[in-house]
């Protein structure tokens, strides 16, 4: 049913794809492609998302839903000739309010159990990634991450735990892959920004999850490695209702700098205020987790303007209109969703579609298989995409180091500033 | 109104004869042991079943507390957090730096950590969540009705909250936090059990059958218990504390019984949901946890074993089959551009209200005991019957 | 022995923290001032609680239920004040002379709202389930909560929501012996405390007041003295309905950020501070806020923010083995 919806949205919409198509094809240009090219394949394959849908994450996930949505109707619903069915599945349940293991696992054996998937896309939390890896492994589905940030997924940096990444590839094959930076290029751009703006005493945040913890860690591994000072890095409750006594306690360690390490769903809003009124004149930093029109916004409920002016953040996005399809991404999303100012989210989540619309063009008859959909995933080489130039390494990562700086604009909005080099990791 | 009660239950009345519902019974254990040869090995429906008997395993503990001793107990998490803990701590790579290995397969030989069998494990795990049972129940022996639930409540979120900080408290030396966090500690090792194959996440048919005898089990414990002179004792304590001491019962190791009793079953259950889920992860411990078990328990029937079994599975396939896989494939069917997992919550909600305004006994309520219950757990029986 | 153990291990249980860091403060800085904020800001923090504790109390003093949707109404209570000020045209720069009378209004909006509220959850979920077993209407509580939160989810999303710092909360006012006292210690302050003298007189004062504690009493013998104990009750959860709806009006004043899980948070420690007062008791359950607000605020400064939750329980555990009944628990029917 829900397939021949797709298809029909394929026909309506010929001149849209047209347009996508030789923009597309521009994408491609430089990368490698080894299962021969030819654009003969037909067919069609499913392509699956996996995200929490309810709950306190439900905005930043429904935005990436947005995105990959767009990046489907963009391309008509096919990458070459294959037709390309997007299903998104819901790793959350309504009594936990959050990602649930079981629905993880469940989404997981659902794709491979479908003879057509090629590729999931997921999770948004990197707990959950960890169990859906292995699942994915054993049956040679690839991955892509639009979201997870935390190192030892892909590789045993520091900051990672024994036996990591291996003990997610029982296949002893690499399947998962993501297109954001892991945390060590976020912590190195975030410090090298504090030092540029003449910091001197930083106090750190985090809302103790995963990405947020780990992003806290690798902050002050970073701060020592530049000679940035670290008052304290503190986890804090995320559901507490306000962290008045933190924010006198960071000012009596003298800080004039404040990083949160999170998300905005984690009292990101409430944290900034209480820091802000106990420090006035504290510069405030964000991640990506806050670098979203929900926070920076006062008409969409985010940190008021005054706030805003002392806050910057960093996106793994740079200038949109600097790219070729830049414009055009922007110019689409406002069309189809009546927003000019797409939020990282939708960025990652429509990122994480193209790459896998190109790959499976890129893969020729290949590209409907799910080997021949892997082997092409791990040669994405040179892509020009909404996030920069970038390549998949050896361990699934992407080879982005460039952090865009994004100040909160006139309208509210993150607006893009300029370029943090954080290469050297 | 207690006429309208009454009329319900007789709707439902069904007195077989022992004869019948033993053939009943033992039909009912033939389907359940052949059912997962009707499905697709790693089908959802089956991954669902997997789950929700491992919540009849939890709720059977529960029942033991609230139900048999009346002692209502809010942070019945506590003992799915121990238990997980045990197969995280034993079962995995987690501490790294040890290498200790018991009657493990050559699969999880070469690799670091401590690994013991799982059956080993979920022994330990039910030693340990005993312990713990009996040390949650000991500051509650002076204390009644509520004030029992917000005790055991303020256990299990202590609990939860070491569960979340756990990566940076060192007891057992450093290198060896106590827990991972929200990271949580994934994967733990595949169950290897005795004469047969190595489990895999991706045929869950031995995980069902696995699952379903800890179910046997814990059932046939949990019914000897109930109509042993220990099970007289906690009904009596239930029914009245003052007059059960004079009877001569034992308050002190009759209450603390009944919490080693739960705590150790949800500790097995823990155990394997940690082993299946694969993970243990602080974000599961939360309090909505032990509200969804006691849900579970209240809705099939205080008391009743096999109330407890129907509300298990039902409110266990509400949360994880007819919301997420039933509920939402609608407004698409319906050609309705609409996501329905915006109103998960409402819905779970709005069944829970549905189903108990409907069947305010419970689905199953044991017969014996309705009158009972009907009068509370409490000292004070006269509230409930204002409009009687 | 054991009144003497349950009294002063009582008391030596609550002054524990404050003198330990007391001390402390005292060797560090040479005076109290950092733990005057501390306890301070606490109270002033607590009040909120206070509010909701006493809605709780209520509640459970008359039909012996935990009502946990009461946490959400509470919630809903500080959405319904966070859209009306814009509605009736408060912005920032809204000066005094505006502020009250719209603060005002919108406080008899929030309270109307959540106790009308309140009356329907009590007429839909819990008064069929009067002649049910105990615990059935816990579920049915657990139920409302859920759709509460799903209202709310859907209101503002799934991100904490800024609201207008209307009265400036975080403005100093003026500093006492090092303590900095802030607009909105001021207000949680001065709103809580006419609001829960007025809800005591009116429980101890008039009819409906003695109506409703003789049906909290004995519902039988209260229904025979005449008094129509379905209208007892409802008006029971009337009240408590608008004590939490006051309250979500001060919280969003107070914290200036409103979100849809934070009546959970909120339900949980009102429901602590009703017990550690002894439950059904409004001195108490006021108490039992103030004090959890002191903990809550120590724990934060001093041992950790992600560490309070522990703390607090860990206080209650402690204060349930020196006193099952409570801290002024003589009067309940519960208290062994």
């Amino acid at each position: 049913m829900q397939f021949r919806t797709r298809a029909a949205i394929g026909c309506l919409l010929p001149a849209l794809a047209l347009g996508v198509t030789a923009c597309g094809g521009s994408d491609n240009k430089s990368s490698t492609s080894g299962g021969g090219g030819s654009s003969s394949a037909s067919g069609s394959v499913d392509v699956y998302s996996s995200l929490p849908l309810q709950g306190a994450s439900k905005d930043q996930t429904g935005a990436m839903v947005q995105g990959i949505k767009l990046a489907v109707d963009q391309a008509g619903g096919k990458a070459g000739n294959v037709t390309v069915k997007y299903i998104p599945l819901d790793d959350s349940t309504a009594q936990a309010g959050n990602w649930d293991p079981q629905q993880t696992a469940a989404n997981a054996r659902k794709v491979a159990q479908d003879k057509k998937a090629v590729a999931y896309l997921g999770e948004f939390n990197s707990g959950a990634s960890a169990i859906s890896i292995p699942i994915l492994n054993q049956v040679g589905i690839a991955q892509i991450s639009p979201a997870n940030t935390y190192v030892g997924l892909t590789t045993n940096e520091p900051g990672s735990e024994k036996g990591e990444p291996q003990k997610y590839q029982p296949s002893g094959k690499k399947t998962y892959t993501r297109i954001v930076p892991r945390d060590t290029i976020q912590a190195q751009a975030l410090i090298t920004q504090t030092k540029t703006d003449g910091c001197t005493k930083v106090a750190i945040a985090n809302d103790k999850e995963t990405y947020g913890a780990g992003l806290g860690r690798l902050l002050e591994i970073k701060a020592k490695a530049l000679g940035q000072t670290i008052t304290s890095d503190t986890g804090i409750q995320k559901d507490a209702p306000n962290f008045r006594a933190y924010a006198s306690k960071i000012k009596g360690e003298g800080a004039d700098c404040f990083i949160f390490a999170g998300v905005t769903a984690n009292g990101a809003v409430q944290i900034f205020k209480d820091v802000s009124a106990a420090i006035p004149s504290a510069k405030l930093y964000g991640p990506d987790g806050v670098c979203e029109s929900g926070f920076t916004n006062p008409k969409k409920k985010g940190i008021p303007a005054s706030i805003g002016a002392k806050f910057k953040c960093t996106v793994a996005t740079l200038d949109l209109n600097s790219y070729p399809g830049g414009k055009k991404f922007i110019a689409d999303f406002k069309a189809k969703y009546g927003n000019p100012h797409p939020d990282p989210y939708a960025i990652y989540g429509y990122e994480a579609m193209k790459l896998t619309l190109d790959t499976i063009k890129a893969a020729g008859s290949a590209g409907a298989t799910r080997d021949g959909f892997l082997a092409q995933l791990f040669k994405t080489k040179d892509r020009h995409s909404v996030l920069g130039t970038y390549s998949i390494d050896a361990n699934g990562d992407t080879t982005l180091t460039d952090y865009g700086l994004y100040k909160v604009g006139p309208d509210g909005d993150p607006t893009y500033e300029s370029t943090i080099k954080a290469s050297g990791s | 109104m207690a006429a309208r009660a009454a009329s319900f239950r007789r709707g439902f009345a069904f007195n077989p004869s022992p004869a019948v519902s033993r053939a009943l019974a033992l039909a009912l254990a033939a389907f359940a042991i052949v059912y997962p040869l009707l499905l697709d090995p790693i089908s959802g429906l089956l991954d669902d079943s997997v789950v929700a008997l491992a919540y009849v395993i939890m709720g059977l503990g529960l029942n033991v507390v609230v139900g048999f001793a009346g002692l209502l107990d809010l942070g019945y998490v506590a003992f799915f957090a121990i238990g997980a803990f045990s197969v995280g701590w034993f079962m995995s790579t987690f501490y790294a730096d040890a290498n200790i290995h018991v009657l493990v397969s050559s699969n999880v030989h070469n690799l670091p950590g401590i690994h013991l069998n799982f059956l080993l494990v979920i022994v330990i795990a039910a030693v340990l969540c005993a312990l713990a049972g009996m040390l949650i129940g000991l500051p509650t022996l002076r204390l009644r009705g509520d004030y029992i639930a917000i005790v055991t409540l303020a256990f299990g979120e202590i609990i939860r909250v070491f569960a979340v900080n756990g990566d940076s408290v060192h007891v057992f030396g450093n290198g060896y936090p106590l827990t991972n966090g929200r990271q949580g500690i994934t994967p733990v090792d595949q169950l290897d059990l005795p004469f047969v194959k190595p489990f895999t996440q991706l045929d869950l048919r031995p995980w069902y059958w696995l699952v379903l005898t800890l179910v046997f089990i814990v059932l046939f414990v949990v019914i000897r218990l109930r109509d042993s002179r220990l099970g007289r004792a906690w009904v009596a304590v239930r029914e009245d504390e003052v007059a059960a001491a004079s009877m001569g019962v034992p308050l002190v190791k009759t209450k603390l019984l009944a919490y080693t009793v739960g705590g150790a079953i949800g500790g097995v259950a823990g155990a394997f949901l940690a082993a299946y889920l694969n993970t243990v992860n602080a974000d599961q411990f939360a309090f909505s946890f032990s509200i969804f078990v006691l849900a579970m328990i209240i809705l099939g029937g205080l008391g009743s074993i096999w109330g407890v079994v129907l509300g298990a599975i039902v409110l266990s396939f509400i949360n994880n089959r007819l919301i997420p896989d039933v509920l939402n494939s609608v407004p698409g069917k319906l050609g309705l551009d609409f996501n329905l997992s915006d109103l998960g919550f409402g819905i779970f909600g709005f069944l829970l209200v549905i189903v108990m305004v409907l069947r305010p006994e419970g689905l199953l309520p044991e017969r014996r005991r309705k009158l009972e219950l009907t009068e509370g757990v409490g000292t004070d029986d006269a509230l409930y019957e204002v409009r009687a | 022995m054991r009144e003497f153990i349950s009294k002063y291990g009582l008391i030596a249980v609550l002054l524990a923290l404050p003198v330990f860091y007391g001390v402390k403060d005292l060797v560090d800085d040479g005076n109290l001032a950092h733990l005057g904020q501390n306890l301070f800001q606490g109270l002033s923090n607590g009040s909120i609680w206070a509010l909701i504790a006493v809605g709780y109390t209520l509640v459970y003093g008359i039909i012996e239920l935990i009502n946990f949707a009461h946490g959400d109404v509470f919630m809903i209570g500080s959405f319904v004040a966070a859209g009306l000020f814009g509605t009736v045209g408060l912005g920032l720069a809204t000066g005094v002379g505006g502020l009250v009378p719209g603060l005002l209004l919108v406080l008899v909006i929030c309270m109307a709202t959540c106790g009308a509220l309140n009356v329907m959850i009590e007429r839909v979920a819990y008064r069929p389930l009067r002649s049910a077993p105990k615990l059935a209407p816990l579920i049915t509580a657990v139920g409302f909560s859920f759709i509460l939160q799903n209202v709310g989810l859907l209101w503002v999303g799934g991100s904490p929501a800024s609201v207008p710092d209307l009265i400036h909360a975080q403005q100093d006012v003026f500093t006492f012996l090092g303590i900095t006292v802030q607009r909105a210690d001021l207000l949680a302050i001065f709103v809580t405390i006419p609001l829960v003298v007025a809800a005591t007189l009116f429980i101890s004062r008039s009819r409906l007041g003695k109506a409703m504690r003789a049906t909290a009493q004995d519902p039988d013998a209260a229904r025979l003295m005449g008094i129509s104990v379905d209208t007892t009750i409802s008006l029971t959860f009337l009240l408590g309905g608008m004590l939490a709806g006051a309250a979500g009006l001060i919280y969003a004043l107070y914290q200036t950020t409103v979100w849809y899980f934070q009546g959970f948070q909120a339900g949980l420690i009102a429901f602590t501070a009703a017990v550690m007062g002894g439950i059904g008791n409004l001195r108490g359950a006021v108490l039992g806020g103030l004090i959890i607000g002191c903990i809550q605020f120590i724990s934060d400064d001093r041992i950790g923010p992600q560490w309070t939750p522990a703390i607090v329980f860990a206080y209650l555990v402690l204060i349930m083995v020196f006193r099952p009944q409570g801290l002024i628990g003589e009067e309940t029917r519960e208290a062994g």
